[in-house]
């Protein structure tokens, strides 16, 4: 009896089970890699510098930055925000990352949101209008789109839009040593986040719209949407409160399966754009060898994408009541 | 799911356009090195040189024949994604497989193994170990198969439950089939198209994740990549060299990844029963 007892427990949190095993895992893994160096953090640091250290200056570099201790105490660190020290910028790992952090959620948040919406948006519609000049122009071009990575898409329109016509600015966040107004600081902002910004619509805007109107266009032939139009609903509440609903459901799937691939792209735009985000601080933690800070980043973003899937996991149950039963 | 495919494929535009793409792009891989004009690792030619008819698209900063190097890089972009392609691959096959045939014990370890993986962004794994260890390039490519066979494996998986059930399964089991002779002379032929998808998706990715790596500066310098040589033309923007120099790892990484998109969007459209009739 206990051990049914367990069975339905376990299946009841099965997705949330395999999320913090995740963690886990990821923890475990930045807490031993470290471990397998031949010889440490330091060694690997200076051993490709021309810097030679005295036994004495070795010893203090390496009880500053290495203080091996235990898996509990680490995880216990971990929850304290106590991350350990840059090597390269001589901070706390933990204000590097919670000053970038900012950032990144705003480009990569602002251009999940965009594309979300407007690849929605245009999905539902054309397929609404299936077989129409639109629909066969809009599904070839996202096809192609779909098609031309971060790094291309990302560098065009920097040598394009910054370089050679000049409308927007090529690097950074905000304009540095400016005194600006609230409002001219939000304009200058904006400014520089446009860039960056398109270059991810653009690269996730194809995939929201096509997955879009592919599962609209199976939705429309569904029985209970004929049922809603002979009833007499306006067009635009069929489309979007009978048929549009269950098109949500595959799209937070597919947002679930493509963030790890997504990270990728994120970083890489930041990288163009010397966007001062996570991304970018990850590629100046790797052009100095700085492993702890390279550690810290890798291990916070792996812990924010476990917990955008576990988020997604909760919301399914939401969008989708079928799911809630289902357990 | 066998009626026509052939047809259906010559007459998608896509799968034409992608087909004849790629046999353009392999062509470049394989006689990469005899179209090279010059050695891409020589360093002797004169620094950022205008393109001439000795160096097609000119000389980089550290110099470097410029068409030679972007023939080489191609080849090991192309390289990666195909071992790691490969790799994912056939584990996904064998686990999924293995999941659908003994079911049970078997089946729950290995599909809960599959939900912790796919939640792990793999590319941090990636970085975590290129940064600590300087793997090699192969190594990474295995790293990044180990990280992405589930997708592939829970489609098997689902699509091996289906043909496991049908009648002629049951028949050929009640002619005294053993399990072996089913597993290789029905369920893996019959899951065939899946494996094409499977490995047209992997690749994609991890074309893409090998240029990233290049660009973001975790591989050996001195590898050709794409990526590398993208990062490092883009320090010299201020040169009048965008075209000659940044443009061609850009066009040619782009045309890359968008073949082996046509050919996954063209394959899947025509292989996958469910999305057939929503084109």
């Amino acid at each position: 009896m206990e051990w049914a007892r367990m069975k339905i427990f376990l299946r009841k949190y099965e997705t949330v089970l395999a999320y913090i095993l995740a963690a886990l895992a990821m923890i475990y893994l930045s807490y031993s890699l470290p471990g397998f160096l031949p010889g440490d953090f330091v060694t690997a640091m200076y051993s490709s510098s021309h810097v030679t250290l005295t036994a004495d200056q070795e010893a203090q570099v390496r009880a500053f930055y290495t203080q091996r201790e235990g898996f509990i105490r680490y995880l216990v660190n971990l929850f304290t925000l106590n991350w350990g020290y840059s090597y390269a910028f001589l901070t706390p790992i933990s204000d590097l990352i919670l000053q970038a952090l900012p950032w990144t959620l705003l480009l990569v948040g602002g251009a999940h949101m965009i594309s979300m919406v407007f690849g929605f948006i245009a999905g539902v519609e054309l397929a609404w209008r299936r077989g129409g000049y639109w629909e066969k122009t809009g599904v070839g071009s996202m096809t192609i789109m779909e098609g031309v990575p971060e790094i291309g898409s990302g560098v065009i329109l920097l040598l394009i839009f910054a370089l050679y016509l000049g409308w927007f600015p090529a690097s950074g966040a905000e304009t540095a040593y400016a005194r600006h107004s609230a409002g001219e600081w939000v304009w200058d902002v904006l400014r520089h986040l446009a860039l960056p910004l398109s270059t991810l619509i653009l690269a996730y805007l194809p995939g929201n719209f096509l997955l879009t109107r592919g599962s609209m266009v199976m939705v429309l032939k569904e029985q209970f949407v004929q049922t809603a139009r002979a009833k007499g609903l306006s067009t635009i509440r069929v489309r979007y409160v009978h048929a549009a609903r269950n098109v949500l459901l595959p799209m937070a799937t597919r947002f679930g399966l493509r963030i790890a691939f997504m990270v990728t792209g994120a970083l890489v735009v930041e990288t163009i754009y010397a966007y001062p985000g996570l991304g970018t601080l990850l590629f100046n933690a790797i052009g100095m060898r700085d492993l702890p800070l390279i550690q810290g980043i890798v291990l916070f973003s792996s812990l924010m994408v476990l917990l955008v899937n576990l988020a997604l996991d909760t919301i399914y149950g939401w969008i989708d009541p079928r799911v809630k039963h289902a357990y | 799911m066998h009626i026509d495919v052939r047809g259906q494929l010559v007459r998608d535009p896509w799968f034409v356009t992608g087909t004849g793409l790629a046999l353009l792009l392999g062509l470049l891989v394989l006689l990469g090195p005899m179209l090279a004009p010059h050695d891409p690792h020589d360093m002797s030619f004169g620094p950022l040189s205008p393109p001439s008819a000795v160096h097609w698209l000119g000389v980089n900063d550290g110099g470097i024949d410029i068409f030679s190097e972007l023939l080489y890089g191609m080849r090991n972009t192309v390289g990666f994604g195909l071992l790691t392609g490969i790799t994912a691959l056939f584990l996904g096959v064998a686990v999924g497989l293995a999941a659908a045939w003994f079911g049970g014990f078997l089946d729950q370890i290995m599909m809960r193994l599959a939900d912790i993986l796919l939640a792990i962004p793999a590319i941090m794994i990636l970085i975590l170990t290129a940064a600590l260890f300087r793997p090699s390039p192969v190594m990474l490519a295995l790293i990044l198969a180990i990280m992405s066979w589930p997708t592939t494996a829970k489609a098997i998986r689902s699509q091996a439950l289906v043909v496991k059930n049908r009648l002629h399964i049951h028949a050929s089991r009640q002619m005294g089939a053993s399990g072996h002779y089913i597993i290789v002379r029905h369920l893996v032929p019959e899951l065939f198209p899946l494996y094409l998808i499977g490995f047209a998706a992997k690749a994609r990715m991890a074309m893409f994740m090998e240029a990233s790596l290049a660009f973001l500066g975790l591989f050996d310098p001195s590898r050709k990549s794409l990526g590398l040589m993208i990062g490092y033309a883009l320090k010299y923007y201020y040169l009048n060299i965008w075209w000659n120099w940044i443009i061609p790892p850009v066009l040619l990484l782009t045309l890359l990844i968008m073949t082996v998109t046509f050919l996954a969007v063209s394959l899947e459209k025509v292989f996958d029963p469910r999305l057939k009739e929503a084109w």
